[in-house]
């Protein structure tokens, strides 16, 4: 509720939109409906606001204007309305309108802008960012003052210059042109309800309000007023902060894309910590993370000892290799330096014969994986990626999914059902044979969403083991599918019987991603109705909502201990949550379009996420940073990354058909010590024609590629989409895509 | 102005029964419309991007629609593109609708069934073992990939990772046929095929002029240079192929629309094969071998005229090729032929006078021996022939000073100890007293 709409009386103030006003319409500025209001003052206080002085002027008004009218003074009523119509709320006569009235935004924002193209070069990358939250302010108030033209034309003379950085943002508001679609518009109500928050060193903050006060009548006075209102600058000493160094400046001269810093933005949050409040006192501190393992069971610990002991005793290891004792050990030991979670927190089910297996073999396959080690002499380990294309597809691939065993995929499509094939071409195996009598084939189709399916995961599994006699063997393979549609349910499958065994209805708008926890029992679902949920498989009702993203959740995953998940959002914002409490436990902000891929290291200590703008972040958990800045995709989306084993190789693919391999070690240019580098190398452009001087809003998009030094390999294929890369268990990069001629 | 038509407005509400609706109000409502209908795009590239697609559909739309509890749009099919026709309501007032196509009931019925769109399926192969694609026909091939961005260049770039990765520099050589546009290409082939044409002088003349006309051919000059190169190197037994591509690198060097000055370096060598090569063509074209050392000694003149100014280092490093394989003993007759009118072309007058005449006395003893070989006679007839030659044009440099006398003996017997005894013979029975004098005096 607006202001104007809570107060009723005085009435060319109220009825301003009325097309009988004598004809004036809201493109006509010498009569403005809306004069006083708009530039200083936020924009809306809501009706509920304690009196104050204004507040009770107003109320006093209205209380003669009612007195009048019910005494029928009806002239001296109307009297007292036109007199008070010229009067500022709290009784100062208004300012005369006129022409040279009108608040003079767009000549402020153009002076400004020249002004920091002209600035040193030292300034420059810093004082730019600053014009983005003065546009976007400019052009609220314009919008709000009814100078819908004026508006118009002034973000589409602007705009050009923040495409490559907010392409979504500006998308949202460029078919504003209303006050009411500014309420209406759910990113325009970010930006009103929040303080955008801009970094700036010392000098190169007070040169500028030098500046605005010295041009105070040629517009700077409404700059400066949005600088107050609206933004929260925060200034930095320049020597403190290594991103205002001359060697940082000298290398963002040769890219024409610069990146927000990641305490820049709108919810104006400390970087890492998920704490958005203004409480100084609460600012600095970050919630302390338990990312060790998840300790094992006891009773698993022991049974799975005692079956690698046996294992050991039947096949003693090549020379030099461990034993899977041995092994074990270290896989379990590895990690102590961190805090690990207890068992107490996240309740699990006892353990089964299955999880032994699977535990045993999750051993055999470390000690036997293809080892990636650290690299040596700036070599990368080369990798070898089994690539599997779908035909026939027609672009109605949505999800993929390949089972730990690496034994059936699932596809999912937009025609609303699952398909699942055996990798091998083999003819999937009946389970149970009464229930199933439909003939064998390499493939079967789950059938029962109504809606394009988003999301397909198989349990977490692993392959069978050889030589076990028939009677303790025990089935490790993936038994359960969830898929998740836009129907607004997720569905759990049973890959026995090829039945939907049970549908979790919770989300009431399309259901977007979904991910299951490291062990099984767990999952996790966020959707469009902006709340990120966890399920108990064996329970219909949800155990947890997370909520507080702004935005549709797009992709979700867990940590591997299984005690948090990540949840990212088309608010370009990355957030932790702790699984037990419900908290959010950190906020990475930093990306510059909506995320697609996500997924947390193996060793729990890294997260990676990719946008569609082909930019793949990583972020340090613990303290909460970004790492560092991968780019190479094209734009369109990178569907999905990987881990390897050792958390040391980063594999991605997505829509511009190629498998990409990072090095995830830090480049040549890590800093040692707290501040943890904050760009990696800027990346070269590749196409030595374009002088860095012309405007970038020239050069066409596509060739605007950037590879950063970190890249270790790509691999094109031939005209596919890559869907989903997986590193398996041994370090083998399995890939999913479809030949789209 | 909003982009939705006001009108359109208008017209919804007389379909309602407004008739009169005011001006402001339409607008306001055109762009609130307006508004609405960006709101739905973004919901429906929200559901383009979870569907993994990137390309927008009209089923993004109709899902869209769904979510935002709107009756989504029925009877647009998103298995094939919209096409809109154009009607036209007046001048300038085109109407765009879409297009439905009008089926005749009894060919529908009659028609064959379609096609049952094919099974879906999946193939499976490497696309990379141990970090090296191999070139299978599953794979794209280098030239396809080729405009991706795929390796991290610049200063940051990790050299040894684009090399382990296999696919360094060679990916990224420029291959002729890519860089050329298709007429370039197209013409290069012509022009080469024409002048090598043993058949036709018409096409060879044309390819030749052209060359030497046409102006716009200089992304071209590096593939001339390179195929005259390529063809001197392997054809060393064909004059006809030597001779005509001296006749392009003649045109090529004549073209004035054409800054050959890089290329001089690189098409200099070819010329001198020609020149002072060991032995150009077979045995039994000796004549034409001849000729075409000609011909390079004059195309050398030629670019040691033009180019020299850009590089000062040319005339010199061409009279010492020459002077050095005059003086090789070794060196048949033909090379010491080219490279005294090589001398000469370059060097001119100068030249003659101060390196070639102080070794004609020694070089005389070798040319006499080939005189009296058989084998060796036309050859050596010839170089003797350009000796004299070559000193003749001395004589046009010089005044002309003294007339009427003839050759006395003691003049003879100098000119005999400077020059030998061969040439002397020669200038004595030729009576150039004049000539005499000036390589006395020299």
């Amino acid at each position: 509720m607006s202001a104007q709409g809570g107060a009723p009386s005085p009435g060319p103030r109220s009825g301003s939109m009325g097309p009988g006003v004598n004809g004036n319409g809201m493109a006509m500025p010498s009569q403005q409906p809306l004069p006083g209001n708009p530039v200083h003052s936020a924009p809306t206080p809501g009706p509920s606001a304690p009196p104050s002085g204004a507040m009770s002027q107003q109320n006093l008004n209205q209380i003669v204007i009612d007195y009048l009218a019910k005494k029928g003074y009806s002239r001296t009523e109307a009297m007292l309305r036109m007199e008070s119509a010229n009067q500022e709320i709290d009784g100062r006569p208004l300012p005369q309108l006129g022409e040279d009235s009108r608040p003079k935004t767009r000549q402020g924002f153009d002076l400004l802008k020249n002004w920091v193209e002209e600035n040193l070069d030292l300034y420059k990358p810093e004082l730019r960012r600053v014009l983005w939250p003065l546009f976007v302010y400019s052009f609220f108030n314009m919008v709000t003052s009814f100078y819908p033209q004026d508006a118009k034309s002034f973000f589409e003379t602007n705009k050009n210059m923040f495409l490559p950085e907010h392409t979504d943002d500006v998308r949202h508001f460029e078919p504003i042109s209303l006050p009411e679609h500014l309420q209406d518009n759910s990113v325009a109500k970010l930006y009103r309800n929040n303080k955008y928050r801009v970094v700036l060193s010392n000098p190169a903050y007070t040169n500028l309000l030098q500046f605005l006060e010295s041009k105070d009548k040629e517009g700077g006075s409404v700059m400066n007023a949005i600088l107050s209102s609206f933004c929260s600058v925060k200034t930095l000493d320049r020597a403190a902060d290594d991103r205002f160094s001359f060697a940082a400046m000298l290398n963002q001269i040769g890219a024409d894309q610069t990146f927000p810093a990641e305490d820049e933005g709108i919810p104006g949050h400390h970087p890492g910590s998920a704490y958005t409040g203004d409480n100084p006192a609460m600012a600095g501190t970050l919630p302390r993370l338990k990312l060790g393992r998840l300790p094992m069971e006891q009773l698993l610990e022991e049974d799975v000892r005692a079956e690698l002991a046996e294992e050991d005793a039947k096949q003693p290891p090549l020379a030099g290799r461990n034993t899977l004792i041995q092994e074990f050990d270290q896989m379990i030991k590895n990690e102590d330096d961190d805090e690990a979670p207890s068992r107490a927190d996240i309740p699990f089910p006892p353990s089964t014969a299955r999880d032994v297996q699977i535990e045993v073999k999750k051993v055999m396959e470390h000690r036997d994986r293809f080892e990636i080690k650290a690299r040596t002499g700036g070599v990368g380990p080369g990798l070898s990626v089994c690539m599997f294309t779908f035909h026939n597809t027609y672009d109605g691939v949505t999800c993929m999914d390949f089972s730990d065993d690496s034994q059936i995929v699932a596809v999912g499509f937009q025609q609303s059902y699952i398909r699942i094939w055996s990798l091998d071409g083999t003819n999937i195996q009946a389970a149970d044979p009464e229930f199933d009598n439909s003939p064998p084939a390499s493939s079967r189709r789950l059938i029962g969403h109504s809606g394009p399916v988003t999301a397909v995961a198989f349990q977490p599994c692993a392959t069978a083991r050889e030589g076990i006699s028939e009677d303790d063997k025990v089935p490790t393979n993936a038994r359960w599918l969830l898929s998740s549609s836009m129907d607004k349910t997720v569905r759990l499958w049973s890959l026995d019987s090829w039945q939907c065994m049970v549908v979790y209805k919770g989300h009431d708008r399309p259901v977007w991603d979904l991910s299951w926890g490291p062990f099984g029992h767990y999952f996790v679902s966020g959707g469009s109705d902006r709340t990120a949920r966890l399920w108990v498989s064996d329970q219909i009702r949800q155990q947890r909502i997370f909520v507080g993203h702004d935005q549709d959740v797009d992709v979700v995953c867990f940590h591997p201990n299984s005690a948090y998940i990540f949840t990212a959002s088309s608010d370009h914002t990355v957030r932790m949550w702790a699984v037990s409490t419900g908290n959010a436990v950190r906020m990475f902000t930093g990306h510059t379009g909506s995320i697609t891929a996500m997924e947390c290291s193996r060793d729990g200590k890294l997260l990676a996420s990719a946008d569609d703008q082909g930019c793949i972040i990583l972020w340090d958990l613990a303290p909460g940073r970004l790492l560092k800045r991968m780019r190479g995709h094209g734009k369109g989306g990178i569907w999905s990354v990987s881990w390897s084993v050792e958390s040391t190789v980063l594999v991605s693919g997505g829509a511009d058909g190629t498998v990409r391999v990072w090095d995830v070690a830090g480049s040549q240019e890590t800093t040692q010590g707290g501040r943890i580098l904050n760009e990696s190398g800027t990346g070269t452009r590749l196409d030595a024609a374009a002088n860095p001087s012309t405007s970038q809003t020239k050069k066409k998009k596509g060739k605007d590629v950037v590879v950063t030094a970190d890249q270790i390999s790509a691999f094109p294929t031939k005209k596919s989409p890559v869907y989903r890369v997986k590193f398996t268990n041994m370090n083998l990069v399995v890939a999913g895509g479809a030949y789209l001629p | 102005m909003s982009v939705w038509n006001p009108d359109n407005i208008r017209d919804v509400a007389e379909s309602v029964g407004i008739l009169n609706l005011n001006n402001d109000v339409t607008e306001n409502l055109a762009r609130d419309v307006e508004y609405r209908v960006a709101q739905v795009l973004e919901e429906a590239l929200k559901c383009m991007r979870h569907c993994k697609r990137t390309v927008l559909t009209t089923q993004d739309i109709a899902l869209a629609l769904r979510n935002l509890d709107v009756e989504p749009l029925y009877g647009y099919d998103s298995t094939r593109p919209l096409k809109f026709g154009e009607a036209s309501l007046g001048p300038g007032q085109p109407l765009f609708y879409v297009e439905d196509e009008e089926v005749d009931f009894e060919k529908l019925i009659n028609a064959p069934l379609p096609k049952v769109p094919r099974e879906v399926s999946f193939t499976a192969h490497w696309l990379a073992v141990e970090g090296v694609q191999p070139s299978i026909p599953q794979n794209p091939t280098a030239a396809d990939s080729r405009n991706l961005e795929l390796i991290s260049k610049g200063p940051n770039a990790n050299s040894t990772l684009a090399a382990i990765s296999g696919t360094g520099d060679v990916a990224v050589k420029p291959l002729v046929k890519h860089v050329l546009s298709r007429e370039l290409q197209l013409y290069f082939e012509k022009v080469c095929s024409a002048f090598l044409n043993e058949t036709s002088e018409d096409y060879r003349t044309s390819g030749y002029s052209s060359l030497r006309e046409d102006p716009g051919l200089h992304q071209l000059v590096p593939y001339f240079v390179q195929f005259i190169a390529e063809k001197v190197t392997h054809s060393l037994k064909n004059v006809f192929v030597l001779t005509q591509v001296m006749h392009m690198a003649e045109a090529l060097v004549q073209n004035k629309s054409l800054y050959v000055d890089p290329y001089i370096a690189s098409l200099v060598p070819s010329i001198l094969t020609c020149l002072i090569g060991r032995q150009l063509g077979g045995p039994a074209d000796l004549a034409e071998s001849f000729a075409l050392r000609d011909m390079a000694a004059s195309l050398l003149s030629l670019i040691a005229k033009k180019y020299s100014h850009s590089s000062h280092m040319l005339k010199p490093r061409l009279v010492r090729s020459c002077l050095k394989t005059f003086l090789d003993p070794s060196k048949p007759f033909g090379a010491h032929y080219g490279a005294v009118i090589g001398l000469q072309s370059v060097g001119g007058s100068e030249v003659i006078r101060v390196l070639v005449i102080p070794n004609l006395h020694e070089y005389t003893k070798l040319l006499g021996d080939g005189l009296d070989d058989a084998a060796r006679r036309p050859a050596a007839e010839r170089v003797l022939g350009a000796l004299v030659a070559v000193l003749g044009s001395l004589r046009s440099s010089q005044p002309f000073l003294t007339n009427g006398h003839t050759v006395t003996d003691d003049l003879r017997s100098r000119l005999v100890d400077k020059v030998g005894d061969i040439i002397a013979s020669r200038i004595v029975e030729a009576g150039e007293v004049q000539l005499a004098h000036i390589i006395l005096e020299s």
